[in-house]
């Protein structure tokens, strides 16, 4: 079985979008993939003209949140550092039992991955704005944010578009839809970047040995 | 063979549905008939949160595709040509209705006719009647938003046939499986895209548009013009394979669309929608009549939201008070309706309503200008909605011509008058100039504004400072009736009460009145215009030469006729040419008798006149409240 990666657009965030943006992407995923009976759900964005539709299911949108609120904890502790989730579809195989205990193998068939790339915010502008001089700066400054806004919708649009598009131009690698209760017909996974960088990566590393189809990385 | 022709059997049941539900999506987020997530109908998802709680009950359409939509049964009324066969084209125009010159017939609440609009689509195939009873009207554009094309396209027959030996349940399944995808993958688009935005405005934000959507179900392409075709963008869903043919999906989009709808759509609080919904002077057939007294006599007894109808131009002509207080331009009642967020708002000048509605805020001014503004205006409290009861109105109509009201022992005995018929002055022409003044009075403060006053001008001097002043000046007066004062209209009940504390009032605001002497000053501030606004109202409002000085009544308005007849006659002059009016202080019991000759009045008559010609030369198109102005003076 194929396993498809598609690496989703680079997006320039503030800390305080990270929660929306986050949502509205990994929800469209997910939506697109549950395959058991669905009633869709739409939310409004509230920072951006943007309508996104969710699955329905509630632990889904619990476990969004638990994994976006994680990363924001990590971002806090990294700034100015690029993060990526990763979220991943697998199939479970029961594997014969080996001296491993773990019978159950993962087969990885699809990785996402959301690239966000945290700015500070000019808070110099803010903190000292007495001076008529900085006022005009922090103007300025709310000026560029929103111009910086509306560039983020723009590009939060092209990227749902890009899920979109993936999602009809690879169809094949999608396994056939298994006998499960729910909306969600497929496991899936959400990876956040962990303590270290090197944790990531050993927990990549891991996944492909585990998935055993490093596959192609498109 | 029995099996494959029972899938393909199977195969021609799910494109017949795959037609269905992608009909159904599409809709569903582009046509007002579902209501939208505000409405609580008996549908299963009223909105998205009880979406989720109602998954108990599953219809069988929603079991297709594993994805359950709201009931929208008028999808499904337009299915019959794709059932029967699946080889015809479904194309979905999804149409904007604008809406745009012609309001004449519009009724006072359009959000019905909106809706009816939107729904009075056409089904199939060729009927474009689309709101026909509109287009009579002229005033209905429409242009198509988006093409959704649904198709599915036959492969040759041998290929079929070879497609259809390797086919079996994999692959109707994997077709199947795919065609789901192709759904989600569409149920999401169709809300990335501009027209759902425009769908959003409509019917999700309860926001009244100029516009509406419609669409049109058919089986045929209507090519787009060249140009048209250059306006669209085009999104092509991955068709999905099967062994006789391919499941297509695309749609032609108009990205400008976003443009049309963000307009208007600017988001607009709760008072505001009212005053853009009922209060649409386009929509306000009463607008057709400003000068008949009847028409606006008989609005105040309509409900609450019909008075907003048809004071909406009011509303939008009258400055954003900030201040509640009474004011007794027949405004202000409605003015004040809307104050709280008339004072957020941008300035009039920009009214609520999408731009491409109006004939320009021009015409509109000068439809408000028409209106005759005694009749409605006492609303003396600081709640807005408060309107005059009927027989109140006619009270007011009948006492409009009554004589300025004389208020004894004043320290100001001669002021008071002036004031009060500054105060009762209707000045209907002057709302928007008004509101110049009353803005720039709050930008600067009233400690600022009182300095901006010149006391006292003597005689004719001050007509001369007059004859420079704008228009948008003349009505500075009506400052003073946002301060305190009462409906004029109770006047007669409770205005001698406290005659001082009014002055007071005054006093506060900065407005600064010596005593005149007899006749012969006005209270003219530096501000040109203001001056003007003072001494047109005051002649409006000025008492008769001479009058029973017994008598004490309380003006409302005084029309200029209704004066003359009391005032002494001048010679030379007929009453209806004549608007002498002496100050009213001066005639005033217990005020001071002031001994005016007719040559006096006869000098002053010649320098409103000079001012008269002033003030019409100065008219044009919007300044024609001048030529109004004017003309009632020397009514």
């Amino acid at each position: 079985m194929n396993c498809e990666v598609c690496h989703l657009k680079d997006l320039e965030v503030e800390h305080y979008e990270i929660r929306e943006v986050l949502r509205c992407i990994l929800h469209t995923i997910i939506f697109h993939r549950a395959l058991g009976l669905v009633r869709p759900k739409e939310i409004d964005l509230e920072l951006f003209e943007i309508t996104y539709v969710q699955c329905g299911d509630l632990k889904v949108e619990k476990k969004i949140d638990e994994k976006i609120e994680q990363l924001i904890g990590w971002v806090e502790k990294h700034p100015n550092k690029k993060s990526q989730i990763c979220l991943s579809f697998y199939e479970v195989k029961n594997k014969q039992a080996s001296w491993f205990t773990n019978k159950i193998e993962r087969l990885y068939w699809e990785h996402w991955y959301v690239n966000l790339n945290v700015v500070q915010q000019p808070k110099t502008a803010y903190a000292r704005s007495h001076s008529s001089k900085d006022i005009v700066d922090s103007e300025n400054a709310l000026e560029e944010r929103s111009i910086r806004r509306a560039c983020l919708e723009t590009s939060l649009r092209e990227v749902l578009f890009q899920i979109i598009r993936f999602v009809n131009d690879k169809k094949d690698h999608v396994p056939p839809i298994p006998n499960r209760e729910g909306a969600i017909s497929f496991p899936y996974e959400i990876t956040i970047p962990s303590s270290s960088d090197s944790a990531f990566g050993m927990d990549m590393i891991k996944r492909m040995l585990q998935t055993g189809h490093p596959t192609m990385l498109s | 063979m029995a099996s494959s022709h029972s899938d393909s059997a199977r195969m021609e049941q799910i494109i017949t549905e795959f037609f269905a539900k992608s009909l159904h999506i599409i809709l569903e987020s582009r046509s007002p008939y579902r209501s939208s997530r505000n409405f609580s109908g008996e549908q299963a998802f009223s909105s998205p949160s009880s979406s989720t709680s109602s998954s108990s009950s599953v219809r069988p359409r929603d079991k297709w595709f594993n994805l359950a939509l709201r009931e929208f049964p008028e999808a499904l009324e337009n299915l019959d040509l794709w059932r029967q066969s699946n080889h015809e084209p479904m194309i979905v125009d999804v149409i904007l209705i604008k809406r745009s010159l012609d309001w004449d017939s519009v009724k006072l609440s359009p959000k019905p006719e909106l809706i009816k609009n939107a729904l009075s689509k056409d089904v199939y195939p060729n009927c474009w009647d689309f709101g026909n009873d509109d287009v009579g009207r002229g005033g209905k554009k429409e242009k198509i938003v988006e093409r959704w094309v649904v198709q599915y396209e036959v492969k040759k027959s041998k290929d079929c046939q070879r497609g259809g030996k390797r086919s079996g349940c994999n692959v109707l399944s994997s077709f199947y499986k795919k065609s789901m995808l192709l759904l989600r993958s569409l149920y999401a688009t169709v809300r990335l895209l501009p027209a759902y935005k425009i769908f959003r405005d409509l019917y999700l934000s309860g926001h009244i548009r100029s516009f509406s959507l419609g669409h049109r179900v058919s089986s045929f392409v209507e090519p787009f013009t060249r140009k048209e075709e250059a306006e669209m963008q085009r999104f092509g869903f991955t068709p999905v394979d099967t062994s006789c043919g391919r499941l297509c999906l695309s749609v032609q989009y108009r990205s400008s669309v976003s443009d049309i709808s963000s307009e208007p759509s600017t988001p607009l609080s709760p008072p505001q929608l009212i005053q853009d919904y009922v209060g649409s002077p386009l929509a306000d057939p009463l607008k057709r009549f400003p000068l008949l007294p009847v028409t606006h006599g008989s609005p105040s007894s309509v409900p609450f939201s019909r008075r907003h109808s048809w004071s909406y131009d009011q509303c939008r002509a009258s400055p954003p008070f900030a201040t509640c207080s009474p004011s007794p331009a027949h405004s202000e009642p409605y003015t004040s309706a809307s104050n709280p967020t008339m004072s957020r708002l941008p300035p009039p000048g920009l009214p609520p309503h999408p731009p491409d509605t109006l004939h320009g805020p021009k015409d509109v001014a000068s439809l408000d200008e028409c209106y005759p503004s005694p009749i409605y205006s006492p609303s003396p409290s600081a709640s807005p909605p408060i309107f005059i009861p009927e027989s109140q109105l006619s009270k007011v109509l009948l006492r409009s011509e009554s004589a300025p009201v004389n208020i004894p022992g004043l320290r100001f005995h001669n002021n008071p008058a002036i004031f009060k018929n500054q105060i009762l002055s209707p000045s209907p022409p002057l709302r928007e100039a008004r509101y110049e003044v009353l803005r720039s009075y709050k930008t600067l403060g009233p400690s600022q504004t009182g300095e901006t006053y010149e006391t006292v001008l003597h005689g004719k001097k001050h007509l001369k400072r007059l004859s420079g002043m704008t228009s948008a000046e003349l009505a500075f007066h009506d400052d003073f009736d946002e301060t305190e004062y009462t409906c004029p209209f109770d006047v007669e009940d409770d205005d001698m009460a406290e005659p001082g504390s009014r002055l007071e009032s005054f006093d506060q605001k900065g407005l600064v009145y010596e005593q005149l002497d007899p006749g012969a000053y006005l209270p003219v501030r530096k501000s040109t215009g203001a001056a003007v606004g003072a001494l047109v109202d005051l002649l409006n409002k000025a008492p008769p030469l001479r009058q029973d000085s017994s008598i004490s009544v309380p003006t409302s308005q005084t029309s200029g006729v209704n004066t003359c007849a009391s005032s002494f006659p001048e010679p030379n002059q007929s009453c209806t040419e004549m608007p002498v009016k002496e100050f009213a202080p001066c005639v005033m019991a217990s005020t001071i008798h002031v001994s005016r000759t007719a040559s006096d009045a006869f000098e002053e008559l010649q320098a409103y006149k000079e001012m008269k010609n002033m003030l019409l030369s100065q008219c044009e198109g919007p300044c024609n409240q001048l030529a109004y102005l004017a003309r009632r003076m020397l009514v």
